[in-house]
């Protein structure tokens, strides 16, 4: 497991490269894809997730939709276009930000 | 996957917000979140509660969960204000019977202050748009000598020079004089025109702020024959050309328009549309300052003087300047310390311009004044109807916020989000406010032109005034503020626990509620009391005996513009069968600012010293031989005028029961002599020597011939030539037949001049305009009142029957019948009502009385009067809340206990 501190920085990176590449998506669903993705390493606290999302939502970065199951109302999340270009910018400046940082900590390039 | 049942569903919900994740939209979001987690868990083969518990779990519990919603609420805090008025709006619509009542009410309420308050405004702002009109004062002058009582706003035409010359403080001064409406017309042309026109001095246009679009200010009227002309008037008589310079006949005499001035604006008191140069005018110069021109007086005061100190220094100047005058006309040893002892007086007072319309209620104002007391009644009002709306709103919320007592109670739980809480309260009624002031706006917009016409009053919403739109957002939120401002600390007082458990004390809530539906029905009941008494009061004094026939008579006006004509105008019309009979005369038994009170004492007397007792200030009225038999006067004693008698004419008099009284006849008027002078000297004082005496010869009853608001005067008739008017009593159902016959014989005779007439009914039913208007504006207010308290129960009541749909349906099937429950919620809300009558009746009927003191014949005000509205109030009330009642009463208990 990750530690929390370690993630802090990159909440928003996830979210925006989930739903890029998985189109709408609900809170849990998120959670769960993280998980499956990093083998259980990172879990998204709901505590981190939903206020991301709902700030991310009134940026206007994230359009929402609900659809009533049975008694529930899910809630999914989608990226509008200027969260599309976001989420391309925001993965490149990380993957600029790893190799910066192998520079930084003199990792060998695998 | 497995799928939840609905009840674990619910389960969850009901689990969270005990919990208190109650923010809208997390809530539901949370709901399905923990649902899919649980959904997992059981998949993998744990049991429902098992799955929950470690869910709830993983988010930290209770504390973990605050933490989402509170960081969630964190993480937004710029659009809270769309996520509450998001929610006010969804609040608001799914109780839209609430919401518009709530609107309607209190958008009633503003617009009806909206309209008052412009009107009150309007009232106030009269004459203060002169720039100097702290500064400008009027001459008033009160005079009592023995019966002879005179309260003018005139002063003496010879005081301006005395004043100005003695009293440095004065810096300039003006004399207006009004001779009523004077015919105009212009030098080669044969039509006339009937304007107001005044008298007045060059320095009007200085002292006043009314500009000049042409002409000098400084010296317009400084030459006799000049004239300065309204706006309106020199394009009525010059259009399209240039009027300076031009000739205008005013009463035959050439004038020539030295200036062209603005209109003057409706909130002054001194209005005319011409203004002629008083300079040559032989009658203002007359020096006497106890005889010859009275006028309008007014002075401009140097910025330091202090008008008291200088009106204190008026008795010293009767003293020296108006005793010599008075002691020539009066006993040998005159001094004006015995006058005054005598209770006597003469005394110059100042009136304040800005005082004048609404303080000042003397004889011969320049105009027909407004009153402190219809400001003051108006703004009473306006005042009650806003504070019954904004009750009523305030009402409303407050109900329905105990609906939601219990979310409250639950989210109060989470002590961060009591502010949160507040500030939705407040949105939610900020909403509603802000709603209804817009609606508001265009009520008062729509029923402007109505109370124009009711008050006879030109009043607009200043749109393009910034102020107003101030104005409005401030009172929408002070509104909103205070209506939603008490429900949530209201609420906020709930104790938590209590709330929770289903029980909030609403009991001290339900007092309050009571205590105010009871004051709005007090405000309700006490004006349509007054409206009651106020159309009883307008009824009797129409239909008093008013002492003459005023059915059937037509008026002709300006008769003096037949000339020498008059009796043959008279004489053609009276050919036609139809016409009963005619009189001429100038004075009929209506209103007219244009009569005069003379001097009259029984003869023998003198009208000096000791004898200043027996005088009596009377009117006395030029009329002809027909004149009661076309009025439909009745003689009590004596004999009527005879045209047979020459000696009628200019030595009998025919008095009214009021003069006989006055002059202490007693039963044997008949036949007394009563003295009058017929001279004057050349300054004005009333010559000694030439005094004229005539003989009674006829009393009649005495019938009304100013307002019924004052007792009727001492009043003389004598033949004598006036010619100003020709009345004529017709029989027959068909006025325009009348009319038109008239017309044609007037049209004959004076083909130039315009045919004026009125019906002596209706120029009556004017005298009475003023209360009549009063008793419709009352009537309309009260009606709004009893809308809007009627709005409130309405709402009040089918709360209170949504909340006892339970109570309803056990009592139902118990065995209880329709009209039982009706009953029940009938007497609680009845009772209110009786409070509410007790408590206004008494206020009603001081008030009442009060208003009606200030009348000489009155009506009384009976105790079924009270009565009828006590009922009338209670079955509107009634029915009111039956409606509400029997819909709650009727519905099928099966439902209302279903749920349970």
């Amino acid at each position: 497991m990750h530690s929390p501190e370690l993630l802090k920085g990159t909440l928003q990176t996830i979210i925006l490269k989930v739903l890029k590449d998985h189109g709408k998506m609900y809170g849990y669903e998120i959670t769960q894809r993280v998980k499956h993705l990093s083998e259980g390493r990172i879990s998204l606290t709901e505590g981190a997730l939903y206020p991301a999302l709902h700030r991310m939502e009134a940026d206007g970065i994230l359009t929402t939709e609900t659809v009533n199951i049975g008694k529930r109302v899910r809630k999914y999340y989608a990226l509008t276009t200027e969260g599309k270009a976001m989420a391309k910018s925001r993965v490149a400046e990380f993957v600029d930000f790893i190799d910066t940082m192998r520079q930084v900590l003199q990792l060998k390039t695998s | 996957m497995a799928q939840l049942s609905d009840e674990h569903i619910a389960y969850i919900e009901k689990d969270l917000f005990t919990r208190g994740v109650v923010y809208d939209g997390l809530h539901e979001e949370l709901v399905d979140h923990i649902c899919a987690a649980v959904e997992e868990k059981i998949a993998s083969g744990m049991r429902f509660y098992e799955a929950y518990e470690e869910v709830i779990h993983a988010f930290g519990d209770t504390n973990g969960l605050w933490t989402v919603q509170h960081n969630v609420i964190q993480s937004k805090p710029n659009r809270m204000l769309k996520s509450y008025l998001r929610i006010a709006f969804r609040n608001h619509m799914k109780n839209k019977f609430h919401t518009i009542i709530n609107i309607v009410g209190l958008a009633i309420g503003i617009s009806t202050c909206m309209i008052i308050t412009r009107f009150v405004l309007h009232e106030l702002s009269y004459d203060r748009f002169h720039e100097n009109a702290d500064r400008i004062y009027r001459v008033d002058t009160e005079i009592r000598l023995g019966n002879v009582h005179h309260n003018l706003a005139l002063g003496s035409s010879a005081l301006a020079g005395h004043f100005r010359a003695i009293y440095p403080e004065i810096e300039s001064a003006v004399r207006i004089w009004d001779w009523g409406y004077r015919t105009v017309s212009l030098p080669d042309q044969s039509a006339t025109f009937s304007e107001n026109v005044m008298w007045g001095d060059s320095t009007f246009f200085e002292v006043f702020t009314v500009p000049l679009l042409e002409g000098n200010a400084a010296s317009v009227l400084d030459e006799a024959n000049t004239v300065a002309i309204s706006q309106t008037m020199a394009d009525k008589f010059f259009p399209g050309e240039r009027a300076m310079g031009k000739t205008i006949v005013i009463d035959g005499t050439d004038y020539r328009v030295t200036g062209i001035f603005k209109n003057l604006p409706a909130n002054s008191h001194i209005r005319f549309d011409m203004l002629r140069s008083i300079v040559g005018l032989e009658d203002a110069k007359i020096g006497s300052l106890i005889g010859g021109a009275q006028l309008s007086l007014y002075l401009l005061l140097r910025p330091d003087a202090d008008p008291r100190q200088l009106e204190a220094k008026f008795p010293d100047f009767v003293n020296e300047h108006v005793a010599p005058q008075l002691s020539a006309i009066m006993p040998e040893n005159f001094t004006m310390d015995t006058f005054l002892s005598e209770g006597n007086t003469w005394t110059y007072t100042l009136t304040p311009l800005a005082d004048i319309h609404l303080y000042s209620n003397k004889d011969a104002e320049l105009d027909a004044n407004g009153s402190i007391t219809y400001v003051y009644l108006f703004s009473a009002i306006a005042a009650f109807i806003l504070f019954i709306a904004c009750i009523n709103f305030m009402n409303l919320s407050t109900a329905r916020s105990s609906d939601r007592a219990k979310e409250v109670g639950i989210r109060k739980v989470m002590g961060s989000l009591r502010s949160h809480l507040v500030r939705q309260f407040l949105v939610e009624s900020l909403v509603l406010s802000l709603t209804a002031f817009l609606l508001a706006v265009g009520l008062a917009q729509l029923f402007l032109p109505v109370f124009n016409a009711l008050s006879l009053k030109d009043i607009s919403l200043p749109f393009d005034d910034w102020r107003l739109y101030v104005a409005l957002v401030i009172g929408a939120l002070v509104v909103g503020v205070l209506a939603g401002l008490y429900p949530s600390l209201y609420l906020s007082r709930f104790s938590m626990i209590g709330v929770l458990k289903g029980s909030p004390s609403v009991s001290s809530n339900t007092f309050v509620r009571n205590g105010l539906v009871v004051f709005q029905f007090v405000i309700s009941i006490f004006l349509i009391i007054a409206t009651i008494s106020i159309r009883r009061q307008l009824t009797y004094a129409q239909n008093m005996r008013i002492g003459f026939d005023r059915d059937q008579v037509v008026v002709v006006h300006d008769t003096d513009q037949l000339g020498n004509q008059v009796d043959a105008f008279k004489d053609a019309v009276l050919r036609n069968s139809f016409i009963v009979s005619g009189t001429i005369s100038g004075f009929l038994p209506v209103e007219n600012g244009a009569r005069n009170k003379n001097t009259f004492w029984p003869e023998g007397r003198v009208p000096t010293g000791e004898d200043v007792n027996y005088m009596v200030s009377m009117q006395m009225w030029s009329v002809d031989p027909y004149y009661l038999e076309t009025l439909g006067i009745s003689l009590k004693s004596g004999r009527n005028f005879s045209p047979e008698r020459p000696s009628d004419s200019g030595q009998s008099l025919i008095l009214n029961e009021a003069a006989v009284q006055k002059f202490g006849f007693g039963d044997d008027a008949i036949g007394k002599k009563v003295s009058m002078f017929t001279g004057t000297h050349a300054d004005g004082t009333p010559d000694l020597n030439s005094i004229k005496t005539m003989q009674v010869i006829g009393v009649i009853h005495n019938f009304h011939f100013e307002s019924v608001r004052r007792n009727i005067e001492p009043l003389a008739l004598a033949v004598d030539k006036s010619t100003s008017g020709v009345a004529f009593r017709f029989s027959g159902t068909d006025p325009h037949k009348v009319l038109s016959t008239i017309e044609t014989t007037w049209n004959k005779m004076a083909p130039d001049q315009p045919f004026r007439y009125s019906f002596l009914d209706e120029d009556l039913a004017r005298m009475y305009r003023e209360e009549k208007r009063l008793g419709t504006i009352f009537a309309i207010f009260a009606g709004l009142a009893i809308l809007i308290a009627c709005l409130g129960l309405f709402a009040l009541v089918s709360y209170t029957a949504e909340r006892r749909t339970k109570e309803i349906g056990i009592r139902k099937t118990l065995g209880a019948t329709v009209g039982s429950i009706v009953l029940m919620l009938c007497v609680g809300y009845g009772r209110l009502i009786v409070v509410a009558f007790v408590l206004a009746a008494p206020i009603a009927r001081y008030a009442v009385n009060w208003w009606l003191s200030g009348y000489a014949y009155r009506t009384t005000i009976g105790i079924p009067v009270y009565l009828i509205t006590g009922v009338v109030a209670f079955v509107i009330a009634m029915i009111t809340i039956s409606y509400q009642s029997l819909r709650a009463a009727r519905a099928n208990p099966a439902r209302s206990l279903r749920s349970e």
